[in-house]
């Protein structure tokens, strides 16, 4: 328990009058790789979106009960900094297509206006490229544009960016669904590597993809958290039939 | 069988011809008309043209000098107004779809944007030409008002175009929200609103109604923005009605400078979108 | 490497322990036959549990494999390989600890010269050897070394084929220790089968490295493919 980084307890989130999330209780540790899966509208990315607060912006949505960062309650936080502290994803690659490679690694700095010598940014780039399997295909186009990128180096810059910012844990949503299978298995590789450093929570549709990463999975099914175990356990003998009948493609 | 195919390949071929035509048609006019005012209008044009005031009536010589600074003073003064008031409504109506506010208020936006500017003229000219008197400030005013829902409506567009990806990827960096526009946003779309601005310049540049009201005209080189001013609508206007010959000739050479004007604006709004376009 | 790469390097390396295990409970089982040392026999039986649990975890980590990373073409058939290499090993372990058994049971040492005279102990050697070879082979992926299994397991029937004969004669000249005759019969059957588990290990490594299935056909036709 001494481990956990992120926990929730009885926790739960509203799109309006919609209970997407209910009552969720779970231990995350660290320096694990934590798979979600689920059905599509299970609730799973909601409930990743509650981690770093991504949740609250969508108008309407709420949430209620107990996550935690270590030992502070991540609702009484200020958002800005429980960001910081848990980097975050996304689906489609999302470079800004306005700023260079080298200033999309360190945009958490820049945009936030945040003084950083320039000797220091140089470093940050270069460990957080190399950290995201990138440094080598681009450290000769630091300054083109990150859009003139391929999409699965659009995602490890995207992953460069949030590592830039030394979180505590990484959020993924769905990393690897819009790329080709190169590009997936190129992600996926780097997942290995950066849970050496980070906590990793990936939502995933992709049952393979959940199996091969995760050192552990959790099965949301209708917004209930079904089950939470290791990936082995889970992949070779689940103890609920949901999860079992979800995972052997028997989902009626 | 194969006849059959032939006789399709003629239709389509036929049809194929007449569509190009059509559009050949269509361009007609305007070509006429570019033509034709380029052949009245450029032989008008000299240094001597643009740098003199018009010469009084029924003598030879003269130039638009006294239009073209009121022309881009009342656009200058309207675009200080226009444009940052139009890129903060354009970027709060695409930040916030759905609200009851932005609902109205773009529905004003629109409203806005059909109203004739002859009536504008008129509000303007019973609001501050009849208190005040006929001033280049209460024609900015009009001609700002008119430009606004372009301004508005660009930037709107064009921000709803930027996927939301981009502003979740700021917020989850901590971001804060002002910044994410100002930083992000607004940057991303900055194309968009650039030609946006550009392309209302060139509407309101021409535009006569408002103005007969408002900056009047003046035959002196003026730069007092509280007085009446010349501008070159307006000078078009008069100096082609007038029964003189020399006069007429002014104002082809000023519809061939508005002209050339509004044809700039609208190739530098294509560069622009072309060169700065973001690639999303 | 990818992390199935990875897991199979891992479970590949744990095969190759097992074996080395096997080997040895063979090599100690000899031992204790010859020099009819009961405490070594005895410690064979306690190593046989290692062995079990072997094949326990090998079958869990294959298990594993194919439930979390879904292997295709060469992993898959190494996999499914693997299974059957564990199985066969085992089944040797059980025979080390067979013949391991008869020598705690007897009541006598095993006489040196029967030993000889029923060519049991060139068997044993054989068997071993083959054990051996079919490992390396395994190990280089070579498969014209598991190809010489097939051959070298010839040697094996025969002298299997020739023992109900031998020893009737034993016992025919030695009416005392017809136990001793009979205990030496069953090794030799044990050893036999040694023999056939290897070749059958032997086939799962062609079937892994060339995706050749060789079960069930002549020997002969075996030999040919070989030399292609």
């Amino acid at each position: 328990m001494e481990n956990t980084v992120v926990s929730a307890t009885n926790f739960n989130a509203w799109f309006g009058d919609n209970h997407v999330v209910k009552d969720v209780t779970i231990n995350i540790e660290k320096n694990q790789c934590v798979a979600v899966m689920g059905p599509s509208g299970c609730g799973k990315t909601t409930f990743l979106r509650c981690i770093n607060r991504m949740h609250e912006l969508i108008p309407g949505a709420t949430a209620k009960g107990s996550m935690k960062l270590y030992s502070d309650e991540i609702y009484t936080m200020n958002p800005i900094y429980v960001r910081y502290k848990i980097g975050m994803v996304f689906q489609r690659p999302n470079p800004f297509p306005n700023l260079s490679i080298y200033d999309n690694v360190i945009a958490g700095y820049k945009l936030n206006g945040l003084k950083v010598p320039k000797a220091d940014l140089d470093n940050i780039v270069q460990k957080s490229l190399t950290s995201a399997a990138l440094w080598n295909e681009v450290k000769d186009s630091l300054h083109k544009k990150g859009t003139f990128l391929s999409g699965g180096q659009q995602q490890r810059l995207c992953i460069a960016r949030a590592i830039a910012m030394e979180p505590e844990v990484i959020l993924f949503d769905e990393p690897t669904s819009a790329l080709d299978p190169i590009s997936t298995s190129s992600v996926e590789q780097l997942f290995h590597e950066l849970k050496e450093k980070y906590t990793l929570i990936i939502v995933t549709h992709n049952m393979q993809q959940a199996a091969r990463v995760s050192d552990k999975t959790a099965f949301f099914y209708v917004g209930e958290l079904v089950e939470f175990d290791d990936t082995k356990q889970m992949f070779t003998a689940p103890s609920d039939v949901r999860t079992q009948n979800y995972i052997t493609g028997r989902f009626s | 069988m194969d006849a059959r195919i032939g006789i399709r390949n003629t239709k389509s071929i036929l049809f194929k011809s007449f569509i190009i035509f059509l559009a050949f048609v269509v361009t007609l006019p305007l070509i006429i008309v570019l033509l034709y005012i380029i052949k009245q209008g450029v032989m008008q044009v000299n240094w001597h043209f643009l740098t003199h005031v018009p010469a009084p009536e029924g003598e030879k010589g003269g130039g638009i000098a006294n239009a073209l600074v009121g022309s881009l003073l009342i656009v200058g003064m309207s675009s200080l107004v226009a444009i940052p008031v139009g890129i903060l409504a354009g970027i709060y109506l695409s930040e916030n779809p759905g609200t009851k506010l932005a609902y109205y208020s773009g529905l004003c936006v629109d409203i806005l944007q059909g109203v004739p500017s002859i009536v504008m003229g008129i509000v303007v000219y019973f609001w501050i030409v009849k208190p005040f008197g006929f001033s280049a400030i209460s024609g900015s005013i009009a001609l700002a008002i008119m430009m606004l829902p372009i301004v508005i409506r660009s930037t709107e567009q064009t921000l709803l175009l930027l996927p939301p990806s981009l502003k979740e990827a700021a917020l989850s960096l901590g971001v804060p929200y002002h910044r994410v526009i100002l930083k992000v946003i607004v940057p991303c779309g900055f194309a968009g609103i650039l030609s946006g601005i550009i392309l209302s310049i060139a509407r309101i540049i021409g535009e006569t109604a408002p103005l007969l009201f408002t900056a009047l005209g003046s035959n002196y080189l003026s730069t007092n923005v509280t007085g009446a001013m010349e501008s070159l609508p307006h000078l078009i206007f008069t100096y082609a009605t007038s029964p003189y010959d020399d006069q007429h000739d002014l104002a082809w050479g000023a519809s061939f400078i508005l002209l050339m004007f509004v044809l700039i604006l609208n190739i530098v709004t294509k560069l622009i979108t072309r060169k700065w376009k973001i690639q999303l | 490497m990818t992390p199935l790469e990875t897991e199979i390097t891992a479970l590949k390396k744990e095969l190759v322990s097992m074996w080395m295990l096997v080997q040895s409970q063979m090599n100690k089982a000899k031992e204790a036959l010859v020099s009819f040392d009961k405490d070594l026999a005895r410690e064979v039986l306690i190593k046989e549990k290692r062995v079990n649990s072997f094949e326990l975890k090998i079958d869990r980590d294959c298990e594993n494999i194919f439930a979390l990373y879904c292997p295709v073409a060469v992993d898959l058939r190494f996999l499914l390989a693997a299974l059957k290499i564990n199985t066969n090993l085992e089944r040797i372990g059980d025979i080390a600890a067979g013949i391991a058994l008869y020598v705690v049971e007897a009541k006598e040492n095993f006489d040196p010269k029967k030993l000889e005279s029923t060519q049991l102990l060139r068997m044993y050697d054989e068997s071993v050897n083959i054990l051996i070879d079919t490992r390396m082979a395994f190990e280089k992926e070579d498969t014209a070394l598991a190809r010489s299994i097939f051959k070298r397991d010839d040697v094996l029937d025969e002298i299997n084929e020739k023992a109900p004969v031998v020893i009737a004669d034993l016992i025919r000249s030695d009416m005392d220790n017809v136990a001793e005759a009979l205990y030496i019969l069953s090794i030799i059957r044990k050893l036999e089968r040694v023999g056939d588990q290897s070749k059958n290990i032997a086939e799962e490594i062609i079937f892994y490295v060339e995706a050749k299935i060789l079960k069930h056909q002549e020997s002969g036709k075996r030999m040919l493919e070989g030399e292609e």
